[in-house]
């Protein structure tokens, strides 16, 4: 069974580095589409300097922290958009794990991805359906919520719900953006699956492959 | 990809330390991506500060200097800087009159920007914002306000740095830099694409024998793809969109014949000799011109062309302003 001390979440969160910097060039070439093609860049950067800052980080270091040190190196090291909306996402998924040692349960599990989700969506002031990082998120959410009741394991939920999270970015592509420089595209976009929704799913995955690693 | 880089990923900031020394003279690091002029805060004048994403010098830090922006905050390649770079530079170049930010409309310059703004706040700095939107094929005229900032900050710095050197109140500063966005249009061409270094393939392909008419800086897609064909209809068609946005005929205006990067000057001046065509056909007076590369797009080829609708306020600051920045001395 899964342990998920602050330790563990640091392995946790260099492999979610790992697994964006492997889809990269995937990432920049959805986002070459309908914007500027940077977001696999964007994203690597950012990871990449989260798996830095967390590396430094001492064993026994709480979970609430691991993700505080996060938010402030991804914000650092981005910037543009997608920066503060993942600074905010993991500064609230600091602040419900809050005196946290572990993060064994799925119920904590849905506490950060709700708070992570929340916080991105007034943030970026975006609503379902406006082909934002939030289709593939909250119906991530609300899928672990319905398991919650069950009594899955937490490495199985949290896989299904990177499943879901993954199958929402895909349906993405009959949207139309409202949100971001791809909305200045409007129904050219139509037919392209958003890379942010793209990239919290694979986010998502990860978390719940490191949380099965033992 | 060809570049004179290092690794992809540490394109920025050995950029950034190159500049630095480079402009030494005229400018100094005050964070890892953030710089000021050598003598600010300079007192009683209201500091401007610009940033945005990199891939554009001279635009937005090479105007850092005399006479434009006193500092600046570097992003990544075509993203917008954190707010910790802002704040920086903010804080440099605060004497107390108060900071004014200017920079393109995107939602990342936008969310950055904002979030500077409100922690200097915090600390008792004044600060303003003045969000340029001069990109005519971006958005229709009755969405303005979701219009991107492009080739016309260039001319709308001109007369803010101006009115700031004047040590003009922060109020007047960001008035007179309003007026000048509102008074400003511009349309962009594409004819290649570019490569952001750490994304190592072009951002999109366009093929060899067609154009990008309203292609923005980063490469974002514009309103349709024609064939190549020769310049002066295609500047015919660009002023077209300008003049049909805001009536330019009659009027003095500055005017900008943009470079984005992988067009030479040779090809810059055969567009310049439309422009001026077009101007004369319609009463439209050039007060000042400039030609050359200032917005770019790393180095795609194409080319933007901008007008800034000159009152006499407007046109006095441009006309007497000595300008001498990092990458731009005005003649």
């Amino acid at each position: 069974m899964a342990d998920v001390t602050g330790k563990k979440l640091v392995q946790i969160l260099e492999h979610v580095a790992k697994k964006i910097e492997a889809n990269k060039d995937f990432l920049c070439e959805l986002d070459g589409i309908v914007g500027d093609g940077d977001h696999g860049v964007s994203m690597t950067i950012g990871m990449r300097g989260v798996a830095r800052a967390v590396k430094k980080l001492p064993d026994d270091v709480l979970p609430e922290e691991v993700f505080r040190v996060a938010a402030e190196a991804y914000a650092e090291d981005v910037g543009a958009t997608i920066g503060p909306l993942y600074e905010t996402a993991f500064n609230a998924a600091a602040r419900v794990s809050s005196k946290k040692n572990r993060l064994n349960s799925i119920s904590d599990w849905l506490e950060i991805y709700d708070a992570m989700a929340e916080s991105i969506k007034t943030l970026g002031q975006a609503e379902l359906g406006d082909k934002t990082m939030i289709d593939s998120f909250i119906p991530a959410v609300e899928h672990l919520k319905q398991l919650s009741l069950s009594s899955d394991s937490l490495e199985s939920a949290l896989t299904s719900t990177g499943e879901v999270a993954l199958s929402f970015a895909i349906s993405t592509k009959d949207l139309i953006p409202k949100k971001g420089r791809a909305a200045r595209l409007g129904e050219r976009a139509a037919g392209h699956q958003d890379a942010g929704a793209t990239s919290l799913a694979i986010v998502l995955q990860a978390f719940a492959e490191g949380v099965s690693e033992s | 990809m060809k570049k004179l880089i290092n690794d992809p990923f540490e394109v920025v900031d050995e950029m950034f330390e190159g500049f630095v020394k480079a402009n030494d003279q005229i400018v100094r690091a005050v964070g890892k991506r953030s710089i000021a002029r050598v003598e600010s805060p300079i007192p009683g004048k209201v500091g401007i500060v610009v940033g945005g994403g990199s891939g554009h010098l001279p635009a937005f830090a090479g105007y850092v200097g005399k006479g434009m922006a006193d500092g600046a905050a570097f992003g990544n390649i075509f993203a917008s800087p954190p707010a910790k770079p802002i704040v920086e530079a903010t804080v440099a170049v605060n004497s107390g009159a108060g900071v004014m930010y200017t920079y393109g409309n995107y939602q990342g310059d936008c969310i950055n920007f904002d979030s500077a703004q409100e922690q200097c706040r915090e600390m008792g700095i004044k600060v303003d914002s003045v969000v340029l939107n001069d990109d005519v094929l971006s958005s229709p005229k009755s969405e303005a306000e979701k219009r991107r900032g492009i080739g016309g900050l260039f001319l709308v710095w001109h007369v803010a740095g101006a009115k700031a050197e004047q040590l003009a109140s922060l109020e007047d500063v960001v008035a007179v830099t309003r007026k000048a966005n509102n008074n400003t249009r511009t349309v962009g061409v594409g004819l290649t694409s570019c490569t952001v270094p750490a994304n190592g393939q072009p951002t999109f392909n366009l093929p060899d024998d067609e154009m990008e008419i309203g292609l923005g800086i980063h490469g974002e897609p514009g309103i349709k793809r024609v064939k190549l064909r020769p310049i002066d209809s295609v500047v015919d068609e660009m002023m077209e969109s300008i003049l049909a946005d805001l009536d330019y005929v009659g009027q003095d205006v500055a005017l900008l014949v943009n470079g984005l990067g992988g067009s030479p000057a040779e090809e810059l001046y055969v567009v310049y000799r439309r422009v001026a065509q077009i101007c004369e056909a319609n009463k439209i007076n050039i007060r000042f011109k400039h030609v050359g590369e200032q917005v770019t797009a790393l180095e795609m080829a194409g080319t933007s062309i901008s007008l800034m609708r000159l009152d006499t306020e407007m046109h006095d600051l441009i006309k007497n302003s000595v300008v001498q920045t990092c990458m731009y001395t005005k003649r």
